[in-house]
């Protein structure tokens, strides 16, 4: 028995293998998902059973070829609608063995975990977006995919980061597959994302669903860090004051830098720009703004800007997990604590002792409106990592939203 | 938009120097208004020793009357304010002297919330004036006073002035330049409201 997922936004291939005896048939169709609608991304896992002797699945690289080309026109000829291409699924079959193989190797598949808490404020105004196989790259031997996930800290309003969270994966998507460069690519789809929010608040369009009701909002924004998985790099990408930590054989390297106003370096740049930081419970650009980037705040540029500060890491043996999150943690805790407490859950160490009923424990700290495992196919271990870490936060008392994505990076679990 | 000019060394000279040297200012920018009482009257504050005071100007191609039923509203001020989530009017009607708001800020910004107190609101010579009375902020002491002038190129000119308390550890410049920002952000939202508002109007008629 072999587990097979498929993902798909907007769209629901479902494949099927029939085999008669010396005739190989596939058939293959395509609906609607009933859950169009829903804001993130849906999995279904269906299970496939072989019966050795009677039923020998086979595909035909003859419509591989076929189903991928088809594709590739249904993309071109509807280039304004977005079609995510579901992932494709080889099952290879022994000849002489009823032992069936599924590709990718589901160790393959990101393990993840997502929390994310209201807190003292009374808004919640984080948004977080992770996407297993966002973007998917074929080559000779095999088809591996890469895995978005992003952590965006909104401020003044909601409406900057939810945008972000529906769109910014996608523009990172079509910027690399015009130029693999990935400087280059997070810089424009950030470039994009920004002139996407300014645009909507221009336009009168925004649809706040907060009391504010209202469309133009230049004083809205957010910070976004991203960060893209391949199998032999991370990408990180940061605008704002959120931050992307990995931890490598159990120390703490900080991926992203945060952008406060005070760092030398965009301290001169606004200065050189003629706007000034003043301090004001804190650095803050012209008093106001406690973060030099972010996307959004168009009453602010070009103090404000939203370039994203790009890294690149090779991946190694000894990672062990990334933590991408807003200030509402990493105000109150250090990168080095938070790897000790994912640490733990990812060796078990906690396992059992992370209450069943997060949210009637949390009650007693002040936190409402606790989201967990947000993702659709979380790991467990991950899962408590996070909500731990958004636990911990709130026991330091953070005033924040805090918005936790914990990715396991062991490659041998 | 415009802001009245205010040399460096205003701020380093005695206080008392800053409001004539303000209204010299507004009046050189703004001959037309240089006749208008109103506008003398109500932006000349007393300016206490560790305070700081300044004044924003922003023209609106809207009529006046447009202009100043946003201005005016004192229960409703988040219209244009976009810096301000909610307002609960907690004292009087808010339609009169003497009514007391609570406004919340929304997030991001240094402050939380602000407790005013209507002081004026003249329909006639459209002015309106509030001063700070509580709150979780560093303005301690804040009064403004925004009035309107009809223009004959723009249609109407808008003068917020305020005076405030310079907080600890800030200086007089820096304390100006953060109101600033906040009072321009203001008068430019409500430009756009009142033109788009007084387009509107335009295309109905036409119709």
């Amino acid at each position: 028995m072999a587990e097979i997922c498929y993902e798909n936004e907007t769209m629901m291939i479902e494949t099927t293998a029939t085999v008669v005896k010396k005739a190989t048939t596939t058939t293959r169709r395509r609906e609607r998902s009933s859950s169009q609608a829903a804001r993130r991304r849906r999995m279904e896992i269906r299970r496939f059973k072989f019966v050795s002797g009677e039923q020998e699945p086979v595909f035909v690289d003859g419509d591989l070829q076929r189903r991928r080309r088809r594709e590739s026109t249904v993309a071109a000829s509807t280039s304004t609608v977005f079609y995510e291409t579901a992932k494709e699924v080889v099952v290879l079959c022994e000849s002489l063995s009823s032992t069936v193989v599924a590709l990718p190797d589901p160790e393959a598949y990101p393990k993840y975990g997502v929390a994310s808490v209201c807190g003292r404020r009374r808004e919640m105004e984080d948004a977080v977006a992770v996407h297993p196989f966002f973007s998917r790259h074929q080559t000779e031997y095999s088809s591996t995919g890469f895995h978005y996930c992003g952590v965006y800290d909104g401020h003044g309003c909601s409406h900057v980061a939810m945008k972000c969270r529906e769109r910014l994966h996608e523009l990172v998507r079509e910027e690399f597959e015009a130029d693999a460069d990935w400087e280059k690519s997070m810089a424009r789809s950030f470039t994009r994302m920004d002139m996407e929010v300014v645009a909507l608040n221009a336009d009168g369009a925004a649809k706040c669903r907060c009391e504010l009701q209202r469309p133009d909002c230049d004083a809205v924004g957010s910070t976004a860090v991203v960060s893209v998985l391949t199998p032999e790099k991370i990408i990180v990408a940061n605008c704002g004051d959120s931050r992307a930590v990995l931890c490598r054989n159990g120390k703490a390297i900080a991926l992203s830098s945060d952008h406060k106003p005070d760092r030398p370096d965009e301290l001169d740049r606004i200065q050189a720009a003629g706007g000034r930081v003043i301090y004001w419970d804190g650095p803050r650009v012209l008093g106001v703004l406690a973060m030099s980037r972010a996307i959004g705040d168009n009453y602010l540029k070009p103090y404000v800007i939203s370039r994203p500060e790009v890294t690149v890491t090779d991946r190694a043996n000894g990672d062990d997990f990334l933590i991408l999150a807003s200030d509402g943690l990493w105000d109150v805790v250090s990168n080095e604590t938070a790897c000790s407490v994912v640490r733990m859950c990812l060796r078990g160490k906690v396992n059992g002792q992370v209450s069943s009923s997060p949210e009637r424990e949390m009650t007693g700290v002040g936190a409402g409106n606790v989201v967990v495992g947000g993702g659709d196919l979380p790991d467990k271990a991950c899962e408590e990592a996070s909500l731990l870490l958004t636990r911990l936060a709130l026991a330091r008392q953070s005033s924040d939203n805090v918005s936790v994505v914990v990715v396991d990076l062991r490659r041998d679990t | 938009m415009l802001a009245v000019h205010r040399p460096s060394s205003a701020v380093s000279d005695g206080d008392s120097v800053q409001i004539p040297m303000m209204i010299a200012s507004f009046q050189k920018r703004f001959p037309s208004l240089s006749r208008d009482s109103t506008a003398a009257r109500f932006h000349t504050h007393e300016v206490g020793p560790n305070q700081c005071c300044s004044a924003v100007i922003q023209e609106i191609s809207a009529p006046i009357s447009t202009v100043w039923s946003v201005v005016r509203r004192f229960d409703n001020p988040q219209a244009y304010k976009h810096f301000l989530k909610s307002c609960s009017v907690i004292g009087g009607d808010g339609d009169n002297v003497g009514s007391l708001r609570q406004v919340h800020v929304v997030s991001g910004l240094p402050a939380a919330s602000s407790t005013e107190r209507l002081d004026i609101l003249d329909d006639e010579r459209h002015v309106i004036s509030f001063s700070v009375v509580g709150g979780d902020h560093r303005l301690s002491n804040y009064r403004s006073v925004t009035t309107l002038h009809p223009s004959p190129i723009s249609g109407t000119v808008v003068v917020e002035s305020y005076v405030v308390d310079v907080p600890p550890g800030n200086t007089k410049e820096e304390t100006c330049d953060f109101v600033d920002v906040i009072v321009r952000c203001n008068l430019q939202s409500l430009a756009k409201i009142a033109e788009n508002t007084a387009a509107e109007s335009k295309k109905k008629m036409s119709l």
